[in-house]
C-alpha cells in the first residue's frame, strides 16, 4: 500500500472508532461518576492503577431505645393474646363497619364498663392475613375505634378506653382459610 | 514503517486516545436488551496467608453479583487452564491466550493477605483481548467484611464494562420473626443473602424499616412499650431516638430527599393520613388526608410529587399528587386493591401491588398512571415491592399460606432470584440508598 492510502485508511479508522465510541457513550442513560482510574496505555499494567480503600467494621447494633421494665414488659406482652371476659367481635373483609351480630357482644361490654366506674379497656383491631401489613394496620386501627365509637354511643365514658391495632400481626387462628380469616377480622376487648 | 504497522497504530491509538476525548470505551450497552453475553473467568483467588475458605468465596460473591445484570457469563472453573500466583500481582503478566482459548474475553484475579486482624485483598480486571488491565482495587478491612470488598469490585467491573456504577454493596432492611422467637425484630442482608445483621432486639412488634436518604439512619415502627412509635436509628454510632410520638397507630413512608423530615402515616382520633414530622424539633403538619385511611407515602426523586394509597374509592388504591396542591390523580388501574407505592429512584416508573384473581402480583405504572405493566406474580401472594437506587431491580415478598420469603427481580422482569429465605413473616423490605 502507499503510505497516502495508508493514512487515508488510518484516518478513517481513527475516525469510526471515536464515532464508535462516542455513539457508545450517548447510549449511557444512567450518569455515572469520575472514571475509574485508567489503566495505562495498552499491553501494559501498572500497579499504580490498583486503587486503595479501606472498609471499616460495621457499627455494633446498639441496645436501642432505653425503656423502663414496666414499658418493656408490656412492649414483649404485646404479642401474646390476652384473655378476654368478652368475645371478640368480629368484621367483613377489608370493613370496619360494626355488624348486627357484633351488638349483642357490645352492649355487653358497655353494661360491664358502666357498672364497674374505675374500670378502663383496652380494644385491639386485627386483621386477616391478606393484604399487605401496613395497610392493615390502618384498618386494625379503624376497627378498634369503630368498637370505640359504639361503645361511647352507648354511654360509656371516652377516658376508659382505648385502642390499639395490631394489623395482620397477631392472627388468632393460624389457619390459611376462609374460616381462620373470619375469626381473625377482629376486634378484642382487654381489661387492663 | 510499513502500511500494515501505521494501520495497527492508527487503531492502536484509536482505543487508547477515546479516554483522552472525554468517552471511555464500554463494552457492553446496559440498556440492550437479549445481547450476547460477556464471557468472564473468575479463577480462585489467592489465599497467601489468611482464612482458604476465601479463596473460592470471593469468585462466588463476585459470580452472583454479575449474575443479577444478565449481561454477563461466568466460564466454568473446570475450563481454567492458568492456575494464579502471586506473580500475576507483581511483574507476571497472566497467559492472555490461556483465556482467550476457553472463551473467556475478561479474567478476574484476586489476592488475599492477612494483615493482623485484618486482610488485604487486591483485585484486578483484565481485558483477555487486549491484554490489558480495565480495573484494580486494593480493599483492606476486617476479614468479616470480605463480601462487601467482592460487592465493592464488582460495582468496578460493571462500571469498566458499561460505564454505569453498580449497585451491588447496597443492602435491604425487613423485617421478620426471629427462629423460635415471637413479634417481629428489623434486619438488614446484603444482595447475597450474607451478611445478616440484626438491627432490633427487644421481643415485641418491629416493623415496616425505612432508609435515611444518606443511608445512615433507619426509621421504624416499635411496640417495645407496648404502644406503637416511631424510632430513628442510627446503624452507623447504634444510636437512636423517638421521632413520631402523636397520634395512635403510625408507620413511616419515607424520608424528605434532603433528609430533614419524615413523612409518616399517623392515625389521630381514629383518622390515619400523611404527616411530615421535622426531624430537628418534632414538628408536624398534614400533607395528606382524607375522610378514609390515606397511608404509605413514596415521594418521587426530587421531591415534588408523592405516591399514596388512599381508600377513598371504598378499597385502597394509589394516587400521585403535587406535594403542597390539592388535587391528585388515580395511577392504579389493576385490581379492586392496590397499596405500597415505591416510586423508583430513577424517577420514571412506581411500582405497587394489587390483587387481581384473587392473589397479590407486583405491577409498575408511570406516574402519569399510564403504561402499567405487570413485573411480577406467581402461585401466592407478591407484596410490599422497593426498587434499588439505580431503579434496574425490585425487592418484594413472596408469600404463600404462611411461608414468606424475600425475592429480587430486575425492573425489566427477565431475571429474579430468591434473596432471603428462613424467617417467618419476613416483610417490609426496603432496599437502602447507594453508599457514599
Amino acid at each position: 500500500m502507499s503510505n497516502a492510502r495508508v493514512w487515508k485508511w488510518g484516518v478513517l479508522v481513527l475516525a469510526v472508532a471515536m464515532v464508535f465510541s462516542l455513539g457508545c457513550a450517548k447510549k449511557q442513560t444512567v450518569t455515572s461518576e469520575a472514571p475509574a482510574p485508567s489503566a495505562a496505555a495498552a499491553g501494559k499494567e501498572s500497579p499504580a492503577g490498583v486503587k486503595s480503600e479501606a472498609i471499616k467494621s460495621e457499627a455494633a447494633p446498639g441496645a436501642g431505645t432505653k425503656v423502663a421494665a414496666a414499658e418493656a414488659a408490656a412492649g414483649m406482652a404485646a404479642t401474646e393474646e390476652k384473655a378476654s371476659l368478652f368475645q371478640d367481635i368480629r368484621f367483613d373483609f377489608d370493613k370496619s363497619f360494626i355488624r348486627d351480630d357484633a351488638k349483642p357482644t357490645l352492649a355487653k361490654v358497655a353494661e360491664y364498663m358502666k357498672k364497674n366506674a374505675g374500670a378502663k379497656l383496652s380494644i385491639e383491631g386485627h386483621c386477616d392475613e391478606r393484604g399487605t401489613s401496613e395497610y392493615n394496620m390502618a384498618l386494625g386501627d379503624r376497627r378498634a375505634d369503630s368498637a370505640r365509637k359504639y361503645l361511647a354511643s352507648l354511654g360509656v365514658s371516652g377516658g376508659a378506653l382505648s385502642t390499639v391495632s395490631f394489623g395482620k400481626e397477631k392472627p388468632l387462628d393460624p389457619g390459611h382459610n376462609e374460616e381462620a380469616w373470619a375469626k381473625n377480622r377482629r376486634a378484642h376487648f382487654v381489661l387492663k | 514503517m510499513t502500511g500494515r504497522g501505521c494501520a495497527a497504530l492508527l487503531i492502536a491509538l484509536a482505543v487508547v486516545l477515546s479516554p483522552v476525548t472525554g468517552s471511555a470505551i464500554f463494552y457492553i450497552d446496559i440498556n440492550a436488551p437479549g445481547g450476547k453475553r460477556m464471557p468472564v473467568a473468575i479463577p480462585a483467588f489467592v489465599v497467601e496467608s489468611g482464612d482458604r475458605k476465601l479463596s473460592e468465596d470471593f469468585p462466588k460473591v463476585i459470580a452472583g453479583d454479575l449474575a443479577m445484570t444478565a449481561l454477563f457469563e461466568v466460564v466454568p472453573s473446570d475450563a481454567y487452564l492458568e492456575r494464579i500466583v502471586p506473580g500475576h500481582f507483581a511483574d507476571r503478566p497472566l497467559s492472555f491466550p490461556d483465556w482467550k482459548m476457553i472463551g473467556a474475553e475478561a479474567v478476574v484475579i484476586g489476592k488475599v493477605e492477612a494483615r493482623g486482624d485484618q486482610i488485604a485483598v487486591e483485585m484486578r480486571l483484565y481485558d483477555s483481548t487486549l491484554g490489558r488491565m480495565m480495573a484494580g482495587r486494593r480493599y483492606t478491612g476486617p476479614p468479616h467484611r470480605f463480601r462487601k470488598m467482592a460487592h465493592k469490585f464488582a460495582n468496578e467491573i460493571l462500571y469498566a464494562f458499561t460505564g454505569v456504577r453498580g449497585i451491588f454493596d447496597t443492602e435491604v432492611a425487613f423485617s421478620a420473626t426471629p427462629e423460635k422467637g415471637r413479634g417481629k425484630e428489623i434486619y438488614v442482608v446484603g444482595l447475597d443473602g450474607g451478611d445478616l445483621r440484626k438491627v432490633t432486639e427487644n421481643r415485641s412488634y418491629n416493623l415496616f424499616p425505612r432508609w435515611s436518604p444518606d443511608g445512615d439512619s433507619l426509621a421504624y415502627t416499635s411496640y417495645r412499650t407496648g404502644v406503637p412509635v416511631i424510632y430513628l436509628r442510627n446503624l452507623q454510632d447504634g444510636s437512636e431516638r423517638a421521632v413520631v410520638q402523636f397520634g395512635n397507630t403510625k408507620s413511616p413512608g419515607c424520608f424528605s430527599p434532603d433528609g430533614n423530615s419524615l413523612y409518616a402515616s399517623v392515625s389521630v382520633k381514629g383518622d390515619t393520613d400523611i404527616y411530615r414530622v421535622r426531624f430537628n424539633n418534632s414538628s408536624y403538619e398534614k400533607v395528606v388526608e382524607g375522610w378514609g385511611i390515606e397511608i404509605s407515602p413514596s415521594v418521587s426523586p426530587d421531591g415534588r410529587k408523592m405516591a399514596f394509597v388512599s381508600s377513598r374509592s371504598g378499597s385502597p388504591q394509589v394516587y400521585v399528587k403535587e406535594i403542597g396542591s390539592s388535587g391528585d390523580r388515580r395511577i392504579s388501574h389493576a385490581g379492586s386493591y392496590s397499596t405500597s407505592p415505591s416510586w423508583s429512584p430513577a424517577g420514571d416508573r412506581i411500582a405497587f401491588t394489587s390483587m387481581t384473581g384473587g392473589k397479590f402480583s407486583i405491577y409498575t405504572v408511570r406516574p402519569d398512571g399510564n403504561g402499567q405493566q405487570l413485573l411480577a406474580s406467581g402461585d401466592g401472594d407478591c407484596a410490599d415491592p422497593s426498587y434499588s437506587p439505580d431503579g434496574r431491580y425490585v425487592v418484594y415478598t413472596f408469600q404463600k399460606k404462611g411461608y414468606s420469603v424475600l425475592k429480587i427481580i430486575s425492573a425489566d422482569g427477565r431475571w429474579g432470584k430468591t434473596l432471603f429465605s428462613g424467617f417467618s413473616g419476613v416483610g417490609s423490605p426496603a432496599w437502602s440508598p447507594r453508599n457514599k
